[in-house]
């Protein structure tokens, strides 16, 4: 459609500013899949260190999505739907682990649970120790990644509409029935997309897990043998040097994620996903 | 066959306080919820519905007391403004809905009857999204029918409807009086329509109730400004626009017959050509045509006056600038209050 004022040179001058931005999403992730040859990324992805580094990965980011959904829907919910006294304070906390750098996010836990602290003892205890275990890497992905799905929760929750909620009950739904048939389905939409953020914003973390479990130690639900997430091995091979290396573990990674990525849009294109097309990724 | 009766109905929301409000709602018949933004209405409908507690009074249906009954457990459909229809769901599956949640076995022989009898049935597999607004409120009604209600609340049918999709509503209201015979209580700010369905008529003001009227009383007796404007007095003066005017002119006489609250005047009848004699003058400040005649805005003094100059040979309007006479015959003179 064509505005009025839109003269060449200021398409021109759009065009340049949005490609260079585009460039430099491309171009770092070219860069990655180019530096070393096919056989080494081949390689990288027949390494059985690699290989666990990436299931144990995916199940840590799986784990923190459970946790997300299990705690962080409600507190969205809760923000949405009862003006308590004290909740902007409530929102500003949720926010907090979005300004807080990573590495102090690590640092901060580990000294709550540094050995012959009270929490490492009640930890221990419970079943759940956290230092160099799937607890921290869990822990430290929930605390950057949740805050995402609370507040997409809160934003699909109070997007509805009242008087739907109010149709619902006098046309013969109780609380709950009215909440799992009408008030759910509405927000599923926008809950998902907060959901794939905080499963996309755990998988990326590294600052927190250097600090809190730099190696993971089978235990709790890990029984695989010692390492820790994709991130932290990456890391580990550009300390030794190995940038060729480095890259082709990168790729390997990379390529899994975006075929995950890939089928959650395939789903929802073809629409066998229950929320619908062209709302939950760009 | 349920009647439905409100005894002295109280509702507190915010700092707002509503009633008492007493009504009688028996089967077939529609009540008519009147009043200004803010009167109201729509708090009284949700304190119907079971959305806001009774600050006082009773609501009873077949004389059991409903004070505890949850909005789910009091079997009446509510249709608030906006619809309040489900955007995830189809058509068939808005109208089975009250069944679905029921669990009643003929969810789908019953939502597809309704469907036929809005005439729905091939736009049952859309969304609310893709409907018009005379197809929405259809689907509203017959989600709202679904499971037997025995009242239905219905805020604002009219709204956001075209003069033809507000035509079509006249046979869904013929459907609610004659074939499903159940009690209706509709908020309307539209005089028209609200008078072509209703039989009764509640008009609120700042939450407080006048008694229930039907329309020649509403008509013959306005009770206040907002009454006299809805049932369409052109010419209704508070007491404040009055209270300057000079004993001899128009405002001072109107003012000498008004009650609390101002008073109200049909619009006067002046026979086309003009040069008549009148008691009161105004200079023609606008004119345009209607059905019945021309409708004509004069100014006399500070008050402004709509008059009828009967249809007449081409060329006779009054111009504006021009200066009518015209009398108020003292028989369509109400005071207000």
């Amino acid at each position: 459609m064509r505005r009025p004022h839109s003269g060449w040179p200021w398409l021109v001058l759009q065009g340049v500013l949005a490609g260079s931005l585009l460039l430099l999403f491309v171009l770092p992730i070219y860069a990655l899949f180019t530096y070393g040859t096919l056989a080494q990324i081949e390689a990288a992805a027949r390494n059985f260190a690699v290989q666990e580094a990436i299931w144990f990965t995916l199940y840590a980011s799986g784990v923190a999505v459970l946790a997300a959904v299990v705690f962080a829907i409600p507190l969205g919910y809760l923000l949405a739907r009862h003006p308590f006294p004290g909740r902007s304070v409530v929102e500003s906390v949720v926010a907090l682990p979005v300004v807080v750098p990573h590495l102090l996010v690590g640092l901060g836990l580990f000294l709550l649970v540094v050995p012959g602290s009270p929490l490492y003892h009640f930890t221990n205890e419970i079943g759940f120790p956290v230092y160099d275990t799937i607890w921290g890497v869990v822990l430290v992905m929930v605390f950057v990644s949740a805050p995402y799905t609370v507040l997409a929760a809160d934003l699909s929750f109070r997007a509805i509409d009242p008087r739907v909620l109010e149709a619902a009950r006098s046309l013969g739904a109780g609380p709950a029935t009215a909440f799992l048939t009408v008030t759910l389905p509405l927000a599923l939409r926008g809950i998902v997309a907060g959901l794939l953020l905080t499963w996309a914003r755990s998988v990326s973390e590294i600052g927190g897990i250097l600090v809190l479990a730099y190696t993971v130690y089978p235990g709790g639900i890990y029984n695989g043998p010692v390492t820790s997430t994709i991130s932290v091995l990456v890391w580990n091979i550009i300390q030794t040097g190995n940038l060729a290396d480095a890259a082709a573990v990168s790729s390997v990674f990379l390529l899994i994620a975006f075929v995950l990525f890939l089928v959650v849009r395939v789903g929802e294109r073809s629409g066998w996903v229950p929320w619908r097309r062209g709302d939950l990724l760009p | 066959m349920t009647t439905w009766s409100v005894e002295g109905a109280e509702s507190d929301l915010d700092r707002f306080h509503l009633g008492p409000v007493d009504l009688t709602l028996p089967p077939g018949r529609v009540t008519a919820v009147l009043g200004n933004s803010g009167a109201g209405k729509t708090t009284l409908l949700r304190t119907l519905a079971g959305f806001l507690p009774l600050a006082g009074g009773r609501i009873r249906r077949e004389g059991v007391d409903l004070a505890d009954a949850p909005p789910e457990k009091r079997g009446l459909g509510y249709v608030p403004q906006g619809l309040g229809l489900f955007a995830h769901r189809t058509v068939e599956r808005n109208v089975s809905y009250p069944l679905e949640v029921r669990a009643r076995l003929d969810a789908r022989a019953r939502s597809r009857e309704l469907l036929r009898r809005f005439d729905l049935t091939p736009l049952a597999e859309r969304h609310p999204v893709q409907l018009s607004g005379g197809e929405l409120q259809r689907v509203a009604l017959a989600r709202a029918l679904a499971a037997e209600p025995e009242l239905v609340l219905w805020d604002e049918p009219w709204q956001a409807l075209d003069v033809e999709a507000r035509h079509a509503l006249d046979f869904v209201f013929e459907e609610l009086r004659s074939t499903e015979r159940i009690p209706v209580v509709v908020v309307t700010h539209d005089p028209t329509l609200a008078f072509s369905v209703a039989d009764s008529f509640l008009v609120l003001r700042r939450g407080v109730p006048r008694p229930v009227t039907d329309a020649a009383t509403l008509i013959a007796h306005p009770s206040d400004p907002f009454t006299a404007r809805f049932v369409g007095f052109e010419n209704v003066y508070d007491p404040a626009a009055l209270a300057a005017a000079p004993v001899a002119s128009l405002g001072g006489w109107l003012a000498s017959r008004a009650g609390p609250e101002g008073v109200a005047f049909a619009r006067p009848v002046v026979p086309a050509g003009g040069a008549v004699p009148g008691a009161w003058s105004g200079v023609v400040r606008a004119v345009h045509p209607t059905p019945e005649g021309l409708a004509v805005s004069v100014r006399v003094d500070a008050l402004r006056v709509g008059l009828r100059v009967a249809p007449g040979a081409p060329g006779t309007a009054p111009a504006i600038g021009a200066t009518v006479r015209f009398d108020v015959p003292e028989g369509t003179v109400h005071p207000l209050g």
